[in-house]
C-alpha cells in the first residue's frame, strides 16, 4: 500500500472571467504517492497550472477536496495555508518571483525566517552553493541572470527541505542549455531531500523524466500513466 | 518575533529607496509644517506676555477702579503692600489742534514714577519727565506717531485736551505697557496727570479709569495678596490684576486665534492625508507580486501587514520630522518681520509641545490614511502570482476598529490641544463632511462624465470625448484631484464668503441703523445746549440721549454675581448704567411693569431681557450694583428688548432717576446725521464744549472691519496650506497618470491623432476637473458662509460672485499648471517604443 502525500478527490474549479464564470477544473481525482515525481501536462487552458496552485493552497476550489500531508487544505483559510506551506511545500514558477529587494541570500532564507528557523543564514548559504551561487550571495536579483534567478528561487524553495516541490513550467522563460541545468538541478535536489515533485511542463523531454504523468484537457485528467 | 521578522524583511523592502514617496513625504511634511509653524508662533507669543508679564501690566500688580480715584483707605493699602505705587489714569478724548483739526485718542495721565517696569521710546529720544515737563506754563505730551502724522503736527506745537493746551514735545514709538490697553479707539498720547488738573476732562461724572500699578518686594505671593485686596475693596468696584497674568484678553484672543488656525491647519493635513493615501495604494499596487510570493513562501496576512505597517510607519517618522524641521525653523528666520508686525512681546525659541501637538496630529493621520490600503493589500492573495489581480475583499473587523480608533484618538487630541470640544467638532465635522461632499461629488463627475461621453452634441468632438471618457473611466483621478483641490479651495471660498458678506453687512447697514457719532462725557449743565443745536440742524434725523454712569454688579440676590450668573460677560466688568423717571419711548417692556412716573421709592432696575435670561434672572430678584464706590442695590421689577446690535444706545440696567441722579454722572448721545452734515456738527459741538469726545461711528466700524480683515487674512494663509498641500497632491496624481497617458498619447498617434489634438483633450480633462472642484467649493462655501453668517453673525447672506470666480478660477489654474506639466513625455515618447515597452 503506497503512502499518499497529496489526495484530490473530485475537485472543481471555476472563476469569474470577462464573458462570465469560466470552468477551470471539472472533478479533477488523483492521488500522489509520497517520493512521487509527476508531470501535469497538456495544451494551454487546460488547467494545468491551476491544478498546480490548488494542491499548493494558492488557489481555493470551487468544490471537492484537497488533502495534503494529511491536512485538509480545502478548510484553511489564507493564513493557515501559508503557515502549512512553510516547511511542507516548495513553489518554484516560471517567473521566478524573487523579491526585488531582497539579496538572494535572504530570498532563499526568507521561508525558513518565517518558519522560524534558527539558522535560516547558513542554511541558505549553503542551498545556494548547492546550486553554484556561492558568489552571488549578496546579488539583487536584477543583477542576476534569468538562469541565475531561477537557481536562486529552486534553493529557496528546496531550502526548508519541504515534503512537496510544485514547479510550474519552471524553465519556461530560460534558454535551452540553462533550462537543462534547472531542471538538473531540480531534480537533483528532489532525489537529495527525498521530496514528491509535482511540475508542470510542455516539454516532453521534461515530462519524460517524471515517474507519471497527468495529461489534462479541458479541465479534466485525459489520462496518465507510468512512464 | 513575528514583529522582529516583519522589521528585517520591511527594512529590506525599503532599500529600494523614498522616490516613490515624494509625495508621502512632502503631503504630511507640509500639513505637519503649517500646524508646528501656528503652534510655535503661539507659544512664543504666549510665553512673551507671560515673561513680560510686570512690564506689561506695568507693575507687579495693579488695582483699578472706574471713574474715581482710589480713597485714603486704599492708597494707604497700597502703600503698606508695595514698595512704590504709580497712578494712571486713561480716558478718550478729543484732540484739538488750531481751529478744526480734530481726532480722538486714547490718553494716559501719569505721574512721576510712570513706567515702574520698562521703558518708553520717544523720538526724538528723550527721557519722558523731561519730554512732559511744563515749558513756559504749558505742560509736554507725547503722542502715538499715528496721531502726529495724522493732525500733521511737529514736535513744539501746540494741541488741546478739553480746555487745556499742551505742547508735544516727541513722538510716541513705544509704551511698555502698551498691548494691555485692549480695544482702543484712538491712538495714544501721554501726559502728567497734573497738567490734566485744568482740563475740565476729569470732572465728576466723567468717563475714565484709574489704575494703581504695585512695585511689590521679593518674596510676596501675588496670590494672597490678591486675596488680600480682593476681601478689603472688591466691593467698592476694585479689579485686580498682576502679572502672573498681564494681558488675559491678549492672552485669550491668542489662544483662541491659534487653536482655530490650527484646525484649518488641520484640514490642510487631510488633505495631505488623501496624498499619502495615494501613495501608500500606489506603493502597494507595485508590492503585489512581492506580497503574492510572500505569501508562496508561508507569510501570513498578519505578518505582511506588519511588514507594510512599519515601513509606513518610518516614512511618517521621516515626513512628521521634516515638517518639524519647517514648521519650527520657518518662524525663527521670519522672527524678525512677525516681531515687527506685532503689538505682543513674542519671545521666539524652540517649545516642545507646539511640535509635539503637531507631530500628534501627522502621525495619526498618516495612519488614519493609510489603515486602509494596508489592511486591504494585506489580504492579496499568493494566487496573484499567475493570475494577476490585487487585493481582495473588506478588510477584517479589527482593522475597522482600529481605524475607529485612530479618529477617536485624533477628535480628542484636537479636543485636548485646542481646549474647546466645539471648535474642535465643528472644525472636525466640517472637514469630514466636506471630504465626504467631495468624494460624492466626484462620483457624481465620473458618472456624469461617463455618459456625457456618449451625448451626440460630443461626437465629431474627438478631444472632448477623450476628456470626458478619461474622466469617467476607470483611473482614480477624478477623486484625487476634486478631493485634494477641492477642500483647500472650500476653506478659502468660506473665508471670503463670510468676509465679503460682513463688508457688505456693514456699509449695507450703517447708513440706515448705525448713528453717526457716539457723544461722551457731556456734563449736566451742557447737555441742554447740547440739544439745542441738534434740534435746529436739519442734517439731523434722530437724536437719543441718556444719562451715563458706571457700574459693577457686585451681587445678585446677595450672592457674588460671578457664581450667581455662571460667569456671564455683564458680570465681568464695569457696565453702562442709566436712569429714567419714565419710561422712554424706545424702551419696550417684555416683563414687569416700568415703575411710576415721580417714583421715589427703594431702587428698581429694568434689565435687558436676553442677557437677564442667560444670567437665570428671575422678577424681583435683587441686584447690587457698585457705582463710584457706592453699592445701591435694586429689585428687577422689569425686562426690556435691548438690540446691541445697531450700534445704537444700549443699556444693560436702567435703574429709577431717585436712585441715581444724586450721583455725579455725565450724559451719552447718539446722533443720526447725514455724511454731509457730520463735520460742522462736530465742529459746532466739539468748539463749544471741548471736554465732549466725539467718536465716529464709522471709524470705530473700520477698526473692527481691519481686526476682522487680519482674522480673514491669518485664516486664507492658514487655507492656503491647504492648498499648497493640495497642489502637492495633484503634482502627484498627475506624476502617477503619466504612464497611462503616453499609453494612450501612443494608441492615439498611431490612430492619427495629432500632438495639439492629444494635447487638447488632456488640457480639456485638466481644466473640466478643475471647474468641477472649484464648484464643489463654492457651494461648500456658500452653505458655511450661509451657516455662519445666519446663525453666528445674525445677519444676511448675499451669495458674492468675485470671490467664487475667483475661487473657480484658481481650481482650473492649478489642474492645468500640474496637468500640462506632465504632458510633455507622453506627446515626445515615439509611440512605436512605448507600445512595445507594454507588450
Amino acid at each position: 500500500m503506497t503512502d499518499t502525500i497529496l489526495a484530490l478527490k473530485d475537485v472543481a474549479l471555476t472563476l469569474a472571467g470577462n464573458a462570465g464564470m469560466v470552468e477551470i477544473l471539472r472533478g479533477v481525482t488523483l492521488n500522489i504517492a509520497r517520493g512521487e515525481t509527476v508531470g501535469l501536462v497538456g495544451p494551454s487552458g487546460s488547467g494545468k497550472s491551476s491544478l498546480l496552485m490548488l494542491m499548493g493552497g494558492l488557489e481555493r476550489a470551487t468544490s471537492g477536496e484537497i488533502t495534503a500531508l494529511g491536512a485538509d487544505l480545502t478548510a484553511m483559510n489564507e493564513d493557515a495555508l501559508a503557515r502549512f506551506r512553510r516547511g511542507n511545500m516548495g513553489v518554484v514558477f516560471q517567473s521566478f518571483h524573487l523579491i526585488p529587494t531582497m539579496t538572494a541570500l535572504e530570498n532563499v532564507a526568507l521561508p525558513m525566517e518565517l518558519a522560524g528557523v534558527g539558522d535560516a543564514f547558513t542554511r541558505a548559504e549553503v542551498e545556494l552553493r548547492t546550486v553554484g551561487l556561492a558568489a552571488r550571495m549578496q546579488h539583487f536579483p536584477r543583477q542576476l541572470s534569468g538562469g541565475e534567478q531561477q537557481r536562486v528561487a529552486l534553493a529557496r524553495a528546496a531550502a526548508p527541505r519541504p515534503a512537496i516541490l510544485l514547479a510550474d513550467e519552471p524553465t519556461g522563460n530560460l534558454d535551452g542549455a540553462n533550462g537543462a541545468a534547472i531542471m538538473d538541478l531540480l531534480f537533483g535536489l528532489r532525489d537529495q531531500h527525498e521530496a514528491t515533485l509535482v511540475l508542470v511542463t510542455h516539454a516532453p523531454e521534461l515530462a519524460a523524466r517524471c515517474d507519471r504523468v497527468v495529461r489534462l484537457a479541458d479541465g479534466r485528467i485525459a489520462g496518465e500513466g507510468m512512464v | 518575533m513575528t514583529l522582529a521578522l516583519a522589521a528585517r524583511i520591511a527594512r529590506r523592502e525599503m532599500r529600494g529607496g523614498l522616490a516613490g514617496f515624494r509625495v508621502f513625504l512632502t503631503c504630511l511634511a507640509l500639513g505637519v509644517a503649517a500646524i508646528a509653524g501656528v503652534g510655535m508662533v503661539r507659544a512664543a507669543i504666549e510665553v512673551g506676555l507671560r515673561d513680560q508679564g510686570a512690564v506689561l501690566l506695568g507693575g507687579d500688580a495693579e488695582m483699578g477702579f472706574t471713574a474715581r480715584f482710589a480713597d485714603d483707605a486704599e492708597r494707604a493699602m497700597m502703600a503698606g503692600m508695595s514698595a512704590q505705587v504709580s497712578e494712571i489714569v486713561d480716558f478718550r478724548s478729543m484732540v484739538l489742534v488750531g481751529e478744526d483739526r480734530r481726532a480722538l485718542t486714547q490718553v494716559k495721565g501719569i505721574d512721576g514714577f510712570y513706567p515702574l517696569t520698562g521703558d518708553v521710546v520717544l523720538d526724538p529720544a528723550l527721557p519722558l519727565d523731561q519730554a512732559l515737563a511744563p515749558v513756559d506754563g504749558i505742560p509736554g505730551a507725547v503722542m502715538d506717531r499715528v496721531l502726529v502724522d495724522r493732525l500733521g503736527l511737529k514736535t513744539g506745537d501746540l494741541f488741546t485736551l478739553g480746555v487745556q493746551r499742551f505742547r508735544l514735545a516727541a513722538a510716541l514709538l513705544r509704551e511698555p505697557d502698551g498691548a494691555m490697553g485692549g480695544f482702543a479707539l484712538g491712538p495714544r498720547t501721554i501726559v502728567l496727570t497734573s497738567g490734566l488738573a485744568r482740563s475740565g476732562l476729569l470732572e465728576a461724572g466723567t468717563q475714565f479709569e484709574t489704575a494703581y500699578r504695585l512695585a511689590l518686594p521679593g518674596g510676596v505671593v501675588l496670590s494672597a495678596l490678591q486675596s488680600k485686596a480682593e476681601a478689603a475693596f472688591r466691593d467698592k468696584g476694585m479689579r485686580w490684576s498682576d502679572s502672573r497674568q498681564a494681558a488675559p484678553g491678549a492672552e485669550r484672543f491668542v489662544d483662541r486665534i491659534g487653536s482655530f488656525l490650527i484646525l484649518v491647519g488641520l484640514s490642510g493635513l487631510a488633505v495631505g492625508g488623501v496624498g499619502v493615501s495615494a501613495a501608500v495604494r500606489a506603493y502597494l499596487e507595485s508590492k503585489v507580486a512581492t506580497i503574492a510570493t510572500l505569501k508562496t513562501l508561508g507569510a501570513a496576512g498578519a505578518t505582511i501587514f506588519q511588514v507594510y505597517l512599519l515601513q509606513v510607519a518610518v516614512l511618517s517618522g521621516l515626513g512628521v520630522g521634516l515638517g518639524l524641521l519647517m514648521g519650527a525653523g520657518v518662524p525663527l528666520l521670519a522672527a524678525p518681520w512677525i516681531e515687527a508686525s506685532l503689538p505682543f512681546p513674542v519671545a521666539f525659541g524652540l517649545y516642545p509641545l507646539p511640535l509635539l501637538e503637531a507631530a500628534f496630529y501627522g502621525i495619526v493621520t498618516a495612519f488614519v490614511f493609510t489603515l486602509w490600503p494596508l489592511a486591504r493589500f494585506a489580504q492579496v492573495r499568493a494566487a496573484a502570482l499567475y493570475r494577476g489581480g490585487g487585493h481582495a475583499g473588506w478588510p477584517g473587523l479589527r482593522h475597522w476598529f482600529a481605524l475607529a480608533g485612530l479618529i477617536v484618538a485624533l477628535l480628542a487630541g484636537a479636543i485636548v490641544f485646542s481646549g474647546s470640544m466645539m471648535l474642535a467638532i465643528s472644525t472636525a465635522g466640517g472637514v469630514l463632511a466636506a471630504l465626504v461632499v467631495l468624494a460624492l461629488a466626484a462620483l457624481a463627475l465620473r458618472r456624469l462624465a461617463r455618459r456625457a461621453a456618449q451625448w451626440g452634441v460630443v461626437r465629431g468632438r474627438t478631444a472632448l470625448r477623450l476628456a470626458l471618457g478619461a474622466i469617467g473611466g476607470p483611473r482614480e483621478e477624478a477623486m484625487s484631484v476634486i478631493l485634494s483641490l477641492g477642500l483647500g479651495l472650500s476653506v478659502l471660498a468660506t473665508v471670503g464668503q463670510i468676509d465679503s458678506n460682513l463688508r457688505s453687512a456693514i456699509s449695507r447697514d450703517l447708513p440706515t441703523r448705525a448713528p453717526s457719532y457716539f457723544f461722551v462725557d457731556i456734563q449736566q449743565d451742557q447737555i441742554d445746549g447740547f440739544l439745542a443745536r441738534l434740534k435746529d440742524d436739519p442734517g439731523v434725523s434722530k437724536v437719543e440721549s441718556a444719562p451715563m454712569l458706571r457700574g459693577i454688579i457686585t451681587l445678585i440676590n446677595g450672592q457674588d454675581a460671578g457664581a450667581a450668573s455662571g460667569n456671564h460677560w455683564v458680570v465681568q466688568g464695569d457696565r453702562g448704567v442709566t436712569y429714567s423717571d419714565s419710561q422712554p419711548d424706545n424702551a419696550k417692556v417684555v416683563a414687569g411693569q416700568w415703575w411710576p412716573e415721580g417714583y421715589s421709592g427703594p431702587a428698581q432696575v429694568s434689565f435687558a431681557a436676553e442677557e437677564a435670561s442667560e444670567m437665570g434672572l428671575q422678577l424681583g430678584d435683587s441686584i447690587t450694583v457698585n457705582i463710584l464706590g457706592r453699592e445701591i442695590e435694586a429689585t428687577i421689577t422689569s425686562f426690556r428688548e435691548v438690540n446691541f446690535s445697531t450700534a445704537g444706545m444700549g443699556f444693560v440696567m436702567s435703574m429709577n432717576a431717585n436712585a441715581l441722579s444724586g450721583a455725579p454722572h455725565s450724559f451719552i448721545s447718539t446722533v443720526y446725521a447725514a455724511e454731509t452734515a457730520e463735520a460742522p456738527l462736530l465742529r459746532d459741538l466739539a468748539g463749544a464744549y471741548p471736554n465732549i469726545t466725539a467718536i465716529r461711528v464709522r471709524d470705530a466700524i473700520d477698526r473692527v472691519t481691519e481686526a476682522l480683515t487680519a482674522i480673514a487674512t491669518a485664516t486664507a494663509w492658514a487655507a492656503g496650506a491647504s492648498l499648497l498641500t493640495g497642489f502637492v497632491v495633484l503634482i502627484g496624481a498627475a506624476a502617477a497618470g503619466v504612464r497611462s497617458r503616453m499609453q494612450e498619447a501612443a494608441v492615439l498617434k498611431v490612430l492619427g491623432a495629432t500632438r495639439a489634438r492629444i494635447l487638447l483633450s488632456f488640457a480639456l480633462r485638466s481644466a473640466l476637473l478643475g471647474t468641477a472642484a472649484g464648484a464643489v467649493a463654492i457651494v461648500a462655501g456658500g452653505l458655511a458662509g450661509w451657516a455662519v453668517m445666519r446663525f453666528v453673525m445674525e445677519s444676511d447672506y448675499a451669495f458674492e460672485p468675485v470671490s467664487a470666480l475667483v475661487i473657480v478660477v484658481s481650481g482650473v489654474f492649478a489642474t492645468l499648471l500640474a496637468g500640462l506639466g506632465f504632458s510633455w513625455q507622453p506627446l515626445s515618447a515615439r509611440p512605436a517604443r512605448v507600445l512595445r515597452a507594454d507588450e
